[in-house]
């Protein structure tokens, strides 16, 4: 390392943001050279007065504000969310585990299913409701008005009721429906939770597809990375693994790249040492090349491919 | 009985007035302190917290557990400051660093908790420079300042700051480069 490069990494070096790599060369320089000694000794004089110049506010301050927050709340109310806020609600699945169960498996599922839906209700109730026995305006919706003469007006509403269900992770049912939720294209967190919850049974052949495709297809990198949480236990498995070498050449998340290869890894093969030159040569991420390069030197292969 | 972040956040949600204020009394400290640091001002910092906390309130059912709260909080804190500092610097407002006949003085000072008497370390240290450091602070762009703040006097990792501005921790780690370049280019000979 020389001293400019050295010199550059001081301050991130004092807030410990360098990595293990970085953070030994530049300790190694350090040792062999006074100059850069001395920078990184005014470095942290710099950084203590820094520290000198931070604000804190003061208690009544604090108590000002407490105060005024108090006082506007009174005068709000929470939203009440959109007609899909609440849909959404209603898929949201609270799972609470006792504590010390850490494994889900078996454990019930509590699914609230939101809003079975206005099209499978019969279209028309001539003179069935009155205005006094319709639901909360947010959970139906107006389908279509017709004045019904003397004044009066006929109004067909589309109305949604919730059904709860609940059963175990097996049930099939559970299952169908958390899939589907796993899919849901308008709502990552029920995607999270859905996944979160679905990659405690991928022995289930259905399952694993629905946490491969999550992992192939879904948007949110949280929800990929939980997809493969569940399939650590298929590194093995042929179609998982043509599956996650193909993730691990296009996904676009750093980490989702290096999780695959940590999965990859698990079963090394000739094929193996290809896929990880292959991303050798096009990856760009200094971590991710780092893992493979370690992953790389332990099958005794080379980095590159000639 | 005592819940925890996610009970309190799910009662919260359920419209538990007494869980939400029990939210806010976790994070409300660091959040006011964040957007003192980065307004320097106590009037400006005051609205910030409770914009910040009204937004909470009025928006926490959508909350999904996809990120921390944490992040979820400091996310709406920084965006309310980022602007408030953009629209300063488009107004040119007064700062609160002024320059008199007696040097530096910084308005600042008179508002913010009396230090610690019994720290020597503290007392060696001038009041000068922490004027100049505050003048040159403001010379940061927004961008570099909420950076430098998070990562210097709150203690956020590279990554969860990213997170919280949502960008990458490399480019995170950037703006802290620059940002702590321009300090010791500014600062260098007064340490």
């Amino acid at each position: 390392m020389k001293c400019d490069e050295a010199r550059k990494t001081l301050p991130l070096f004092l807030y410990g943001e360098l990595s293990f790599e970085e953070e030994e060369r530049l300790e190694s320089h350090i040792d062999e050279c006074s100059g850069c000694r001395e920078a990184l000794e005014r470095e942290k004089a710099l950084f203590q007065s820094l520290d000198s110049a931070e604000l804190q506010p003061s208690a009544e301050l604090l108590a000002q504000c407490r105060a005024g927050l108090e006082q506007r709340l009174e005068n709000t109310q929470p939203e009440r969310g959109t007609f899909w806020d609440k849909v959404r609600e209603g898929f949201t699945i609270h799972f609470h585990f006792a504590p010390g169960l850490a494994q889900p498996v078996g454990a019930v599922a509590m699914l609230l299913i939101g809003f079975l839906a206005a099209r499978m209700t019969p279209a028309y109730f001539p003179g069935m409701f009155h205005a006094a026995s319709i639901a909360d305006p947010a959970t139906s919706r107006v389908r279509y008005i017709e004045p019904a003469g003397q004044g009066k007006v006929q109004i067909v509403v589309d109305e949604t009721t919730q059904r709860t269900l609940s059963g175990n992770l097996e049930d099939e049912t559970i299952q169908r429906l958390l899939m589907a939720a796993a899919k849901d294209p308008s709502d990552a967190g029920l995607r999270v939770e859905s996944v979160n919850l679905l990659k405690n049974q991928p022995q289930s052949a259905e399952v694993r597809r629905a946490l491969l495709y999550a992992v192939q297809h879904d948007s949110n990198a949280g929800v990929r990375l939980k997809a493969l949480d569940g399939l650590k236990d298929f590194a093995d498995d042929p179609e998982t693994r043509q599956t996650l070498t193909q993730v691990l050449l296009t996904d676009q998340c750093p980490g989702v790249r290096t999780q695959v290869i940590d999965l990859l890894i698990q079963h090394h093969g000739p094929s193996m040492v290809g896929v990880l030159q292959e991303v050798m040569g096009k990856e760009n991420n200094g971590y991710v090349r780092l893992r493979c390069q370690r992953a790389l030197h332990e099958m005794n292969a080379s980095v590159e491919s000639y | 009985m005592k819940m925890d972040e996610s009970e309190l956040i799910r009662a919260a949600q359920r419209g538990d007035q007494t869980a939400f204020e029990q939210l806010v009394r976790l994070y409300d400290q660091n959040v006011l302190r964040l957007a003192l640091n980065l307004l320097r001002s106590p009037e400006d910092a005051n609205d910030i917290y409770q914009e910040a906390f009204l937004r909470v309130y009025k928006n926490v059912h959508t909350f999904r557990f996809d990120c921390s709260f944490h992040t979820w909080l400091y996310r709406i804190v920084t965006n309310l400051c980022l602007d408030a500092l953009r629209k300063r610097k488009v107004r040119r407002e007064e700062d609160t660093v002024v320059e008199t006949s007696e040097g530096y003085l910084d308005r600042m000072d008179t508002v913010e908790e009396g230090r610690a008497d019994g720290d020597p370390q503290r007392q060696l240290l001038s009041r000068q420079l922490r004027v100049r450091i505050r003048a040159v602070l403001n010379d940061l762009t927004p961008r570099e300042r909420t950076v430098f703040e998070m990562r210097h006097y709150q203690g956020l990792r590279l990554r969860a700051i990213g997170e919280v501005l949502g960008t990458s921790e490399e480019a995170a780690k950037n703006c802290l480069f620059r940002a702590t370049q321009k300090m010791r280019a500014a600062l260098g000979d007064f340490v």
